[in-house]
């Protein structure tokens, strides 16, 4: 797979700001009962004094460029697409949570029949063009949904200009800019 | 089995394909599309700065989806987390889906189902025994934001006026902030987020947990930053938006109207302040600089507990650059909290931040109060001419409780209540529970069995806002849609305007309740003097109000007595000859009404001020009962600092008893972090009563100022709602917090 030109749903957690709108779009959109979450935001604090912080990281399936769900499921019922959509078959799934074991966030979730069910990066709207229902939706527009190249380009649009914000300000400010 | 339901002769059924955006349209549920009959344009009225724009799909008379409206240019298609869990609301099994009448005792919750058309009765003769003991002021209705729009509470309006019934005024919200800015500013307008966000240098945030309450200020706030501008964010929470600050201020609970005086002196004593402004368009200046004088920073210091380094350091950025003043509500839910808003007022005008593209001030539009504005004709709608209306007297809303439990002459004895939760909601539940026993009819419009319903004689089934007309102009942007009915009632619901115009042709006013009279007809009587009407009813819509009602950049003048900016507030001055309160021509800081400082033989006992914020959860109390919203929320929770939770030997996630002389919660879980300091806690408002988790057992019934309404237990002859206002102070609220022994300890 080539990751340049492989689909990832980016969180840009400089913008997310726990406001949680993504949870409710995605049980709408998938029609999901309480219980399978195909993405949570977990809110994390860090630092000490002066530099404590709140921060938010909403964490969908992460359609992992070498997805471990992918080479731990027995049935085979867990695939990647050519465009890098990680995907389920329910049908293939036999329950026996290998794919949560091997998962680093935590994505997998189970539902009533037992199966294995998550994040699609809503593939039925991406087959037709339109953004997942939570990057569609993002009240902070923090979550982007595109091609590695194309998010890198909408992240130097928003950072890479400014002297004053941003992951690269000291080196910026430093450069004159 | 299923139950059936009957149909409802006097209401008023619509074809309503006629507000169809498109119809026969494909919309994606569960992976697969199906063909929505129709997708509606309309606006959600939860009582929040955005009002977002919301496109409804409906299949079959149900709606199956709700998206954001891309075409409102503020909200732009994007809704909050409460937006998207209405499909689960109005589709609820849990609905009261028909009139029920009280079985049990007041909260056993025992009801029967009963008829409308004996629900009707039992009202008129349950209204009728009532005026003819008491008189007809012994009749009151409570109303509040639950569904914000205005349309309801003027057609009710109608009726209370026609019936002499005591009258509902005033705000346990906002409206003491209001009467400090409209005494020094006049008329409040806010100024477009797309103006400021490319314009400001500096945006001075106070007292908005924006995450919960405002979360499409952010793609405007990131514009700012984007553009190097600076986020300086006031409050005691480590919140979303005080996450994204390049400097978060956070004093001490109830003294942000000492910190605003702080930063007013250090900018003065510096010649920072904004001379040519303060010359052409201020009056009072040289008294205000002469009270500031004592608030040096260090002295700022010691009441905010905000270190003088970072009160010097804001006062001059506030200063040097140009500034955006947002300032939220949070800042004036204590007993000070008209001098708050009157400070942070002072402290915009000190820095010359108003009537700039760069340089502003909001606190509130006067679309929140467009009755009062005039944008709406209430008095076409609630006081019809030729009616009979007579003067009676006023009760307000922030001490209603006290009204009931006080009023005599006659005695408070029948309240019907609608799109609000009176006992969740009101400070002090056990008093309010007390005064609500005393009732002879106490009438819940309910979706839910809530609090309220508990202690109802008689619910009737609301409707969600969907299902319903309305009006609800912004208080933040300013942008417009009229609320339509995206469905029609389910089971035996009735939209309100409807309840309202039966019952007041039941009681004899046929003549004033139209029956042919729509929610649009209403709509039309009520703004459709001042704004072209149907560009703002779905398919079309949202528009811009006039540049008349909120220019495109506000406060290039001020409508005050002296058409200046008032630092010394005459009509604030003249107010308080005539009623008892804190009329103060300054912002003279005082301290809340309970506080470590004003109070410490009871910081004592109970150190720890707590403070109630507004969840993203919930609006308030509604929401809470959803299954994706409390998967999302979990237990009732208290936030702790870190000292605070050690001292007491509590970890995170232990339960908690918190408690003061009011009341007790137990069971509460306990997060114990960063979001902040010691000696503060915070508990979100709205968790309902009967399920262990309203703050409101503990907080106090003191209504902010500047009218001492408790002076005449709520009760008014007279009441101006932007002078006098008042605010529930929910936030000066001392308890104690004590870990409880957990199960298998001794």
């Amino acid at each position: 797979m080539n990751t340049r030109t492989q689909r990832i749903l980016y969180i840009d957690t400089r913008r997310c700001m726990g406001c949680r709108a993504c949870e409710t779009v995605c049980k709408l959109e998938n029609d999901l009962p309480a219980g399978p979450r195909y993405t949570m935001v977990t809110e994390v604090e860090t630092g000490e004094g002066f530099t404590e912080k709140l921060n938010f990281l909403p964490v969908p399936c992460q359609h992992c460029g070498d997805a471990p769900c992918v080479r731990a499921c027995p049935t085979g019922a867990i695939y990647k697409r050519a465009d890098g959509i990680v995907l389920t078959d329910g049908s293939r799934c036999i329950g026996c949570h290998e794919c949560l074991l091997a998962c680093p966030f935590g994505v997998p979730q189970f539902g009533a029949n037992g199966r294995m069910t998550k994040c699609t990066m809503c593939v039925h709207r991406i087959d037709e063009g339109a953004l997942p229902a939570c990057a569609a939706n993002c009240p902070a527009e923090a979550i982007l949904c595109d091609t590695v190249e194309n998010v890198s380009r909408i992240l130097r649009e928003r950072y890479g200009a400014s002297a004053s914000y941003g992951p690269f300000a000291a080196e910026l400010q430093e450069a004159g800019r | 089995m299923s139950e059936a339901y009957r149909d409802i002769p006097w209401r008023n059924h619509e074809d309503l394909d006629r507000y169809a955006v498109k119809q026969n349209v494909p919309v994606w549920i569960g992976g697969k599309k199906v063909t929505a009959d129709r997708v509606v344009k309309t606006c959600c009225p939860h009582n929040c700065y955005d009002t977002c724009g919301e496109l409804v799909y409906v299949k079959d008379g149900k709606v199956i989806k709700i998206e954001g409206d891309p075409d409102h240019p503020i909200t732009k298609g994007h809704l909050c987390l409460k937006g998207f869990a209405n499909v689960q609301k109005i589709n609820s099994p849990d609905r009261v889906k028909y009139p029920m009448l009280r079985m049990g005792e007041r909260g056993e919750g025992k009801f029967r189902r009963i008829s409308w058309e004996e629900a009707m009765d039992w009202m008129v003769e349950k209204i009728r025994s009532i005026q003819t003991a008491y008189g007809p002021e012994a009749i009151l209705e409570y109303c509040y934001s639950g569904n914000r729009e205005h349309m309801a509470k003027a057609v009710a309006g109608r009726l209370w006026n026609l019936m002499g019934a005591s009258k509902l005024v005033g705000s346990f919200c906002l409206l003491s902030g209001v009467a400090g800015s409209v005494g020094t500013v006049g008329s409040q307008y806010t100024m477009d987020p797309q103006v400021w966000s490319q314009h400001a240098q500096t945006l001075f945030l106070v007292g908005r947990n924006c995450t919960a309450t405002n979360p499409h200020i952010f793609p405007f706030l990131y514009r700012l930053k984007e553009r190097g501008g600076k986020l300086i964010v006031v409050d005691p929470c480590a919140t979303g938006v005080a996450a994204k600050a390049d400097i978060h201020i956070r004093p001490r609970p109830g003294t942000d109207g000492a910190l605003a005086l702080g930063l007013i002196h250090w900018i003065v004593e510096n010649g920072w302040e904004d001379r040519a402004f303060i010359a052409e368009k201020t009056t009072g200046f040289e008294e205000l600089k002469e009270y500031v004088k004592t608030w040096t920073p260090e002295y700022t210091e010691k009441v905010t507990t905000v270190p003088a380094a970072q009160i010097r350091e804001v006062a001059e950025i506030l200063a040097k650059t140009d500034t955006m003043f947002e300032t939220g509500y949070g800042q004036q839910r204590y007993s000070n909290g008209h001098q708050v808003q009157q400070a942070l007022a002072c402290l915009a005008a000190v820095c010359g931040s108003f009537g700039k593209p760069s340089a502003n001030y909001d606190c509130i539009s006067g679309m929140a109060f467009p009755g009062v504005t005039g944008f709406a004709d209430g008095a076409a709608v609630s006081a019809p001419k030729g009616a009979d209306i007579p003067k009676t007297r006023l009760v307000n809303i922030a001490a209603v409780a006290r009204a009931i439990h006080e009023a005599k002459e006659p005695p408070i004895k029948g309240v019907i209540s609608y799109r609000g939760g009176l006992i969740s909601q009101q400070p002090d539940v056990d008093y309010t529970i007390e005064a609500v026993k005393s009732l002879d009819m106490f009438v819940t419009i309910e979706q839910f069995m809530t609090d309220d319903t508990d202690y109802a004689d008689l619910v009737l089934p609301a409707c969600h806002y969907l299902e319903q007309y309305g009006v609800h102009p912004s208080y933040w942007h300013n942008w417009n849609q009229v609320l339509v009915p995206a469905v029609q009632p389910p089971y035996e619901c009735v939209p309100d305007i409807e309840i309202f115009a039966e019952l007041g042709r039941r009681l004899g006013y046929e003549a004033y309740f139209p029956k042919d009279m729509t929610g649009l007809d209403w709509c039309r009587l009520l703004i459709g003097g001042q704004c072209d009407l149907d560009k703002a009813v779905s398919p079309n819509g949202p528009v811009r109000h006039t540049e008349n009602w909120c220019p495109k950049v506000p406060y290039e003048t001020f409508d005050t007595p002296s058409g200046k900016f008032e630092f010394h507030s005459s009509v604030l001055e003249e107010r308080g000859k005539r009623f008892p309160g804190h009329y103060d021509p300054l912002p003279v800081y005082y301290e809340p009404d309970e506080s470590i400082a004003a109070t410490p033989e009871l910081a004592e006992k109970y150190p720890l001020n707590i403070i109630s914020q507004h969840p993203s959860f919930r609006t308030h109390s509604q929401y809470y009962n959803l299954p994706w919203i409390k998967e999302i929320e979990g237990p009732a929770r208290v936030f702790l600092s870190k000292k605070d939770a050690a001292d007491r030997g509590i970890a995170d996630g232990d339960k908690v008893r918190i408690f003061n002389d009011r009341g007790e919660l137990t069971d509460i879980v306990a997060r114990v972090g960063i979001r902040l300091k010691p000696g503060v806690a915070e508990m979100s408002s709205g968790m309902w009563v009967k399920l262990g988790g309203s703050v409101n057992k503990l907080t106090k019934l003191v209504p902010a100022g500047p009218r001492d309404i408790l002076a005449e237990d709520g009760i008014l002859r007279e009441y101006d709602p932007l002078l006098d206002g008042n605010t529930g102070s929910y936030f000066n609220t001392l308890v104690q917090i004590e870990k409880m022994e957990q199960e298998g300890q001794a």
